[in-house]
């Protein structure tokens, strides 16, 4: 199969996934017994204004002609109300939000750079401290060392982030008053404040997913370096450092690449609980308080995109397969 | 992402960190000498700290109290004046005086005070009081507060201004009156005129999709910036005028709404009173976990402030269902709750006091009075003798409530009261919009609901009305103990067409102790908010309607 073709059949294949994704969307929504439109009705509100609402968000029709009336969107646009008060959203419209008076695409980008801020700089803290501790572990096996960090990873593997949010909060910025406790300062504005204000997010979300990254670096350092070609590299005088660097780290590349995609991908769709503890206006806040308020077009608007996200980051692990491994690419 | 089925079980461990002590104990030496008025010092930037990601100050869309956010941008027809321990008064805002009333209390007329202007330095006009309310009435922008639209003659059928149409009931013969045409006389309508939609839109200025992003300014503060999930800043507005306000007194020179806080971050940032905080408030209240510790910290302690008793806290019975039918039987609920145990488990003697009467203190009207005298912790023999009496056999009976910690535990004090009287109770907890969506809809599969209720203005109607006329079962409107009587829907007319307020307030008394007679809910505690604000910040006050402070007079020390 050539690469060209893979990459057709992948994409074929997500389309199928997204489209699943929002159905599923719209058929839980449509079973919940809450009323979306109760929302906008007002205080208090009566059986007419109520089905009006209904009529104006859609929310009276089958959900799988919301659905439809959704993916039509996405090809020629959409139309909400009439009027002076008439909206149109434009093709390729991924839902409009009444109660946040804008497009879709257009909240999602307006919130994407916090959750890009927040994302990337975590993953670099996270592979960075991830793999250099799971290599320290290794190649300390057994000593406390080696304890020492393996039980850190399984703390940080095991507490919620919500609860290490707090605890981080709670210690650097009101015990010890260094770093401040939340807010999201732009890059373009002040790139010192920006990043002033997401250290402590950044350390906590690399707590979070950092430690997945030394277990398996132990892990997998430990079963290569036991290997007969390691023997043979240390027997022809090769010094330590370029063993493991060169014949031994390579072997992590594959795994820890599918692995780093992954969760950045599964970020970019939202760091919900860290945004929220940080009070960073990210996508996850986004969704969250849509979930809240019902905003149905919101949720399957940033559910679509975050499972766009993931797909694609999964498709670009498999592409650097080949790069990095020159044997998977000669196998297609 | 991995984590985010965890939020629900993580996020009551927010209370470990703090120290939880479910049952603080109230001193009111610490919070009454801080809710007092003084003299507003002039300056600085005023923090708000909002859970909210957004704010929306459209007029049309708002559910708003006339004392917060939307206050400082939009005037209205009327307004309140808040003062502490003091009940709350109507006074006019834009408007000379609360209206005018014609004989048959139909009509009200207002006029507007000289020199109104909005931020562009244009002159404020009747027209636009009329438009700002027309345009509430479109479905584009309906999900206010919305008694003015059942009130006004043709508003059931009035669907808006955008398409041409008028509201032929709302006449402003000059640029200075507007004539409102009641379908039926209303006394309170000095209140109604107090609402959000009662604020002047200017019609040329109008993008009814954008509006509440950055609308025309007629209050003392002008929006600067409004961005989703961050801030939203407001500056002053050079056109208001402080001497036609009675109310609003305009100390800081910026207020910012520090949007998508955390509860519980906020209320430990104003506890340390740490950096932002220390000039700034929370718009929510203290969560029950850091009540304890703020009583233990003698200078967060003084700068808790903690309403009077307000919102009526109630355990509806849902009076369509056997068994509940019975009178008898609904009575010998009100003796068996156990009031104590339920009001401990809300967070103790800071959240609230005990109630008997559906009309609440601190709106003019209410009588203190209880049908069902008994311990708070309730008269179990009574309420065996009752159920006995009645002869009713109850099933088990299913509990409403809403899924937070708080809820649950509070619904568990209902279980273990009701078994006493060995009426069996399951718990249904489920999240916020599934509740008021169940409690709310027409089918009423329930025999219980814990739920609570503040009047949007402070009037015995709107403890009253919202709650037991028959005409607000289902719908998504609020009779969730679905209670139905002819004579009580009477009285409820008959008071609400008294414009005399003292003739009506007896008759919203009697309709209060005539429903009680009925029991179709028992009340149970009249609950109190607790509010922190940083060390520089004065005029931090609550007053005894509604439990919740006055951002507009709130302001910083030199």
């Amino acid at each position: 199969m050539n690469r060209t073709k893979f990459i057709a059949y992948r994409l074929l294949g997500a389309l199928i996934v997204l489209f699943i994704v929002a159905a599923a969307c719209f058929a839980i929504f449509y079973l919940m017994p809450s009323n979306p439109a109760q929302y906008s009705c007002g205080k208090p509100c009566s059986p007419d204004r109520l089905a009006e609402v209904e009529r104006y968000l859609g929310v009276d029709q089958a959900w799988w002609k919301q659905l439809f009336d959704f993916l039509g969107g996405i090809v020629v646009g959409r139309d909400f109300g009439s009027g002076a008060a008439a909206i149109h959203c434009d093709a390729p419209c991924f839902g409009y939000s009444f109660r946040l008076r804008d497009s879709v695409t257009t909240l999602i980008l307006s919130r994407l750079p916090v959750t890009i801020s927040l994302t990337l700089g975590a993953a670099v803290l996270w592979a960075i401290g991830g793999i250099v501790s799971g290599l320290i572990a290794a190649l300390k096996r057994g000593t406390a060392t080696d304890s020492v960090v393996m039980g850190a990873a399984i703390t940080g593997i095991s507490a919620p982030t919500y609860l290490l949010g707090l605890l981080g909060i709670l210690l650097f910025g009101f015990t010890l008053n260094v770093l401040p406790i939340g807010g999201y300062v732009p890059l373009t504005e002040n790139p010192a404040m920006w990043a002033f204000h997401l250290i402590l997010p950044w350390i906590v979300l690399a707590i979070a997913n950092g430690a997945i990254y030394a277990r398996l670096t132990r892990g997998q350092m430990l079963e290569v370096m036991s290997q007969d070609y390691i023997r043979t590299a240390r027997a022809k005088g090769l010094s330590e450092p370029i063993v493991i660097g060169k014949h031994g780290l390579r072997n992590l590349v594959l795994p820890l690449t599918t692995l780093f995609a992954i969760d950045i991908g599964g970020l970019l769709g939202g760091a919900v609980i860290t945004e929220k503890v940080f009070g960073l206006g990210g996508v996850g806040t986004l969704l969250l308080e849509a979930v809240s308020n019902l905003d149905i077009q919101v949720i399957v608007g940033v559910t679509l995109f975050a499972a766009a996200i993931v797909i694609i980051a999964n498709l670009l692990a498999d592409l650097s397969y080949s790069v990095l491994d020159p044997r998977i690419g000669a196998r297609r | 992402m991995r984590r985010s089925a965890l939020i629900a079980a993580t996020l009551s461990l927010g209370l470990i960190l703090t120290g939880c002590n479910a049952n603080p104990e109230l001193n009111n030496d610490g919070d009454k000498s801080t809710n007092t008025l003084g003299e507003t010092h002039k300056g600085g930037t005023l923090n708000i700290f909002s859970e909210d990601s957004d704010i929306d100050f459209d007029p049309g869309k708002s559910q708003g109290l006339a004392i917060t956010s939307l206050a400082y941008v939009h005037r209205r027809l009327t307004t309140w004046d808040i003062k502490p321990g003091e009940e709350g008064k109507v006074v006019p805002d834009l408007a000379t005086d609360t209206g005018q009333i014609s004989d048959d209390g139909k009509t009200w007329t207002f006029t507007l005070k000289n020199g109104l202007k909005y931020e562009d330095g244009s002159a404020i006009t009747s027209a636009d009081i009329k438009y700002g309310i027309e345009r509430s009435f479109s479905t584009e922008l309906s999900g206010g507060l919305s008694y003015h639209k059942t009130l006004l003659k043709g508003g059931a059928d009035y669907k808006g201004p955008f398409k041409g149409d008028e509201l032929k009931s709302v006449e402003t013969p000059d640029d200075k009156t507007i004539v409102f045409h009641l379908n039926s006389a209303f006394g309170d309508f000095p209140w109604i005129a107090s609402m959000p939609a009662f604020s002047p839109v200017p019609k040329d200025k109008d993008d009814p999709g954008k509006y509440g992003l950055d609308p025309v300014s007629s209050g003392p503060y002008q929006v600067k910036s409004n961005k989703s999930g961050s801030e939203a800043v407001l500056t002053r507005n050079k056109y208001w005028d402080e001497k036609t306000d009675p109310v609003r007194t305009a100390g800081p020179d910026e207020v910012v709404f520090k949007l998508g806080q955390d509860a519980s971050v906020t209320a430990q940032a104003l506890i340390s009173d740490s950096g932002d905080a220390k000039n700034g408030f929370s718009a929510s209240f203290v969560p029950a976990s850091q009540l304890a510790q703020v009583q233990n910290d003698p200078s967060a302690k003084s700068r808790l402030v903690t309403s009077g008793p307000g919102a009526l806290s109630y355990l509806a019975m849902n009076n369509e269902h056997k068994g509940l039918d019975d009178t008898k039987v609904r009575q010998a609920i009100n003796y068996a709750v156990n009031k104590d145990t339920y009001r401990i488990a809300g967070g103790g003697e800071i959240t609230g006091d005990y109630a008997s009467t559906l009309i609440t203190p601190g709106i003019p009207g209410h009588q203190d009075f209880n049908l069902y005298k008994a311990d708070p912790s309730g008269d179990v023999d009574k309420a065996k003798s009752l159920l006995k009496e009645s002869g009713a056999k109850l099933g088990t009976l299913k509990l409403l409530v809403k899924n937070d910690a708080t809820s649950v535990a509070q619904a568990e004090a209902i279980q273990e009261a009701l078994a006493r009287i060995d009426v069996k109770v399951t718990i249904k907890s489920v999240d916020t919009n599934t509740f008021s969506a169940d409690a709310t809809d027409a089918k009423g599969d329930y025999d219980l609901a814990l739920s609570s209720w503040q009047p949007d203005f402070p009037s015995a109607n709107g403890n009253i009305q919202p709650l037991f006329d028959s005409s607000q079962i289902g719908n998504g409107n609020y009779n969730i103990s679905r209670y139905s009587n002819d004579e009580v829907d009477a009285l409820i007319k008959k008071a609400t067409e008294t414009v005399k307020p003292e003739e009506a307030q007896k008759i919203w008394a009697e309709a209060d102790k005539r429903i009680m007679e009925d029991a179709p809910v028992v009340p149970l505690t009249y609950n109190k908010n607790s509010f922190l604000h940083g060390s520089n910040v004065e005029n931090f006050i609550i007053g005894d309607f509604p439990a919740y402070p006055v951002y507009f007079k709130a302001s910083l020390k030199g």
